[in-house]
């Protein structure tokens, strides 16, 4: 499959703060990649110099075939983390006039504006200013302006935050549509939920360094399944039941735990299960998860996504 | 479209769409207008005071050298309208003639004079409105005894519901001269006092004169006497007598270059105000992703240049139109000379030229700020800079020559308000003219490079502004 975006052993410092360090990875074309990490981790940093915004201390980007995202900015569509648009424009006016920028005449832009307007149910506010949107909305109105131009790469920079569920919900239908009409779409997120529900392959990144590249399947995959067992259970007693290798207590009410028993590689959960109740163990409550991207994530990069980590300062 | 237009369309339309930006367009205008109408608005609608005069005690009478200089009053403002009416048609110095003419010989013949040279203007001269009118001393006010009773017979009289009367003056005679004491209905207004003491103040310098041996004629005309006092220059239009129009180019020049200053001043704080706004509001990174950062600088530096060229055209053209209507001698002496070796070129010159240092400056550091406390570090340095200018262009009025002034039109940063203010009063070679315009726009060059570094590293920077941090983005690029 075509790539539309490859990045090759890309640098960036900042002084003697190294952002991002040995980055490759692949975006290819028509599908949605995730790039995820906790905040601070390079997420930003590597899509400024994918767009051309600011330079890769080493290393190489391609960009829809182009060796500098700016020689083909009319044919990417970027929304950053931090959102705003000309508070006192309409919907319509701001969306056209970000379209005509990447060269869409400002009639067909209009045009555009309002389809789109209408198809997201913002059709009564097209003529509102800004300042007088919910941020909802305003956040839909920058996608919008974001995708008017109807790019073939579309890079979102946490499109999610600050949006409640039913935005959310909302936003992760845009995306699979600009998917379905054959853009490629780069996303950055420290929520794994979204990635796991959106994304056709995942890029993981940690303290500036890639931790995994992939599907959401391989992802999850490098971490093992788990029993969640409640009840007056010694750990010991768990640690003992065939397939489990590790267990961990989440939560203790008096007598009664919580415990996380993690099961080795090509182990079976109902074998452990049935040794359980064969033993007569107090188990109250039982639970086979599989793992999540979450999970994955925290096997794979030793993180917590949701952390913060020491955030790069963008130096003058 | 290009974006270099399409951002300067956007910036331009966002101050026209806005009520503060028409607002701002025809304040000017308006109280311009305002200011010419007022004080003849003011003069007509005051009331016309009623005042009675009343001789307190003995000595040499008081009244009738009041009530005679009361009554000039009315015929000095009467004078003065009509000298003011004749400045449309027949110019300043025909207006000052009939000024003098008037104070001489009275209105009546300054407006016969007025007739002959100005017919039209003349012919609409309506008397201004009397502030004070002379009243006949109630009878009840002379029979009171001197004293408290009589004034309190004023009191009363000024009290009453149906009053007749709107002031009573009771001059008297003390030991070190003339005085009175003024009862007014109101006592906020002191039109009366002041009327009264400029009154005695005469008087008292008549009888002086008088008791030196100076009779009243000669004070009189000692007082209406103004010497001629012709200057006179070879430079001169006439080659001899300097007159206003010998004297327009300097004020030309120094009207240009002020106004040169109010318009940098006011297009690059809007342009740092502007970007500040895209900084703060998040947009300045989306807009990066779309142009370039010097098509955004570019485009916003024009974008804000058109506005104030429109804000321009529309008062220069307002006032233009004015100065046409209500004194078209005076607007083609000016045209005229703006007309005269190119100036208006070297106008437009300066105007590029100082527009441009200056806008992109503001421009790039607004590309740091979020808000105007985050400018200050630089922005203090930068105004401090502006205001040598204003006071340079006070000295090139008077001496366009001198060496302060030289010296400084030689700094390309003030370069096109010094120049602006110096080359219509002539005595700038082209060689100076040449060699400061471009040392102006090799600094616009240098200043352009410098903000297009600065703006491109500050538009994605999230440290704080300070020279040192504004040094490393210019070093630095992006």
């Amino acid at each position: 499959m075509d790539a539309a975006l490859r990045l090759d052993t890309v640098n960036k410092r900042y002084g003697d703060f190294q952002a991002v360090k040995d980055l490759s990875f692949v975006a290819e074309t028509g599908r949605i990649c995730g790039f995820l990490g906790p905040n601070g981790a390079g997420k930003t940093s590597t899509l400024r110099m994918i767009l051309g915004l600011q330079p890769a201390t080493s290393g190489r980007i391609e960009v829809l075939g182009a060796d500098d995202g700016r020689k083909v900015r009319d044919r990417i569509g970027f929304l950053p983390e931090e959102r705003g648009l000309y508070k006192k424009m309409t919907p319509v006016d701001a969306i056209a006039f970000f379209a005509s920028l990447k060269g869409v005449p400002d009639g067909e832009g209009r045009k555009r504006a309002r389809e789109m307007l209408e198809a997201q149910g913002l059709g009564a506010a097209r003529h509102k200013k800004m300042k007088e949107l919910s941020k909802g909305m305003a956040q839909k109105v920058q996608l919008i302006a974001a995708v008017a131009h109807r790019p073939d790469f579309v890079i979102l920079d946490e499109p999610f935050s600050g949006l409640d569920p039913m935005n959310q919900q909302g936003l992760e239908e845009m995306i699979r549509g600009l998917a379905e009409r054959g853009a490629t779409v780069l996303f950055s997120t420290h929520v794994m939920q979204h990635a796991e529900r959106l994304c056709d392959k995942v890029v993981l990144l940690a303290r500036g360094r890639k931790a995994f590249e992939g599907t959401v399947a391989e992802a999850k995959a490098t971490t093992r399944q788990f029993l969640e067992l409640e009840g007056d259970i010694a750990a010991g007693a768990v640690t003992a039941l065939p397939g489990v290798s590790h267990v961990e207590t989440i939560h203790v009410h008096g007598q009664v735990k919580v415990l996380r028993a993690t099961l080795a590689s090509g182990a079976a959960g109902q074998e452990a299960l049935r040794a359980a109740f064969v033993q007569g163990l107090d188990v109250r409550r039982f639970e086979l998860k599989a793992p999540t991207l979450h999970d994955a994530f925290i096997h794979l990069t030793g993180d917590d996504p949701d952390a913060v980590a020491p955030r790069a300062e963008a130096s003058a | 479209m290009n974006r270099t237009f399409l951002i300067a369309r956007r910036e331009l339309m966002a101050y026209v769409r806005t009520v503060g930006f028409w607002l701002s367009l025809l304040s000017l205008p308006l109280f311009a207008s305002l200011g010419g109408v007022i004080p003849m608005l003011a003069m007509n609608s005051e009331p016309t005071r009623s005042v009675a005069v009343v001789e307190v005690a003995s000595g040499a009478p008081l009244k009738a050298g009041v009530e005679a200089r009361l009554t000039a009053r009315d015929r000095e403002r009467q004078v003065d309208v009509i000298s003011a009416l004749v400045i449309p048609e027949a110019g300043i110095e025909a207006s000052r003639q009939v000024q003098a003419l008037g104070e001489r010989e009275g209105p009546e013949v300054a407006l016969a004079e007025a007739r002959r040279i100005a017919p039209t203007a003349a012919s609409g001269y309506r008397p201004p409105k009397a502030d004070l009118r002379l009243a006949e001393t109630p009878e009840a006010v002379l029979a009171a005894a001197p004293g408290e009773a009589r004034e309190a017979v004023v009191r009363d009289l000024l009290n009453a519901e149906e009053r007749t009367l709107d002031a009573v003056v009771l001059l008297a005679r003390e030991a070190d001269g003339p005085a009175a004491r003024v009862w007014s209905a109101k006592a906020s207004d002191d039109t009366v006092q002041d009327a009264v003491s400029a009154a005695l103040r005469e008087i008292t310098r008549a009888e002086r004169y008088a008791a030196l041996g100076v009779g009243v004629e000669s004070v009189r005309e000692i007082d209406a006497f103004r010497p001629e006092v012709a200057l006179l220059s070879p430079r001169s239009e006439s080659g001899g007598e300097v007159s206003f129009r010998d004297r327009l180019p300097a004020l030309i020049g120094f009207g240009f270059g002020f106004l040169l200053w109010a318009l940098v001043f006011t297009g690059a704080s809007i342009l740092l105000n502007s970007v500040m706004e895209e900084k703060s509001n998040k947009i300045l990174e989306v807009l990066l992703s779309s142009a370039s950062p010097g098509e955004i600088l570019t485009g916003k530096v024009l974008g804000v240049a058109l506005l104030t060229l429109t804000v321009m055209v529309v008062w220069g053209g307002l006032g233009g139109a004015g100065l046409v209507a209500a004194a078209p001698d005076v607007a083609r002496d000016i045209w005229s000379i703006l007309s005269r070796d190119g100036l208006i070129l070297y106008f437009l010159l300066y105007i590029a030229g100082g527009y441009l240092m200056y806008a992109v400056l503001f421009a790039a550091v607004g590309a740091f700020c979020e808000t105007p406390r985050d400018a200050q570090t630089l922005m203090g340095p930068i105004m401090m800079l502006l205001v040598v200018p204003i006071l340079a262009m006070q000295f090139a009025l008077r001496t366009p020559d001198a060496l302060f002034v030289k010296v400084l039109s030689w700094i390309p940063l003030f370069t096109p308000f010094l120049m602006s203010a110096r080359i219509p009063s002539g005595g700038v070679g082209p060689v100076e003219i040449a060699a400061t315009t471009a040392g102006m726009f090799a600094m616009a060059i240098f200043m352009v490079w410098i903000a297009g570094r600065a703006f491109r590293a500050g538009a994605l920077s999230d440290v704080k502004l300070s020279w040192k941090t504004f040094g490393m983005a210019v070093r630095g690029g992006r």
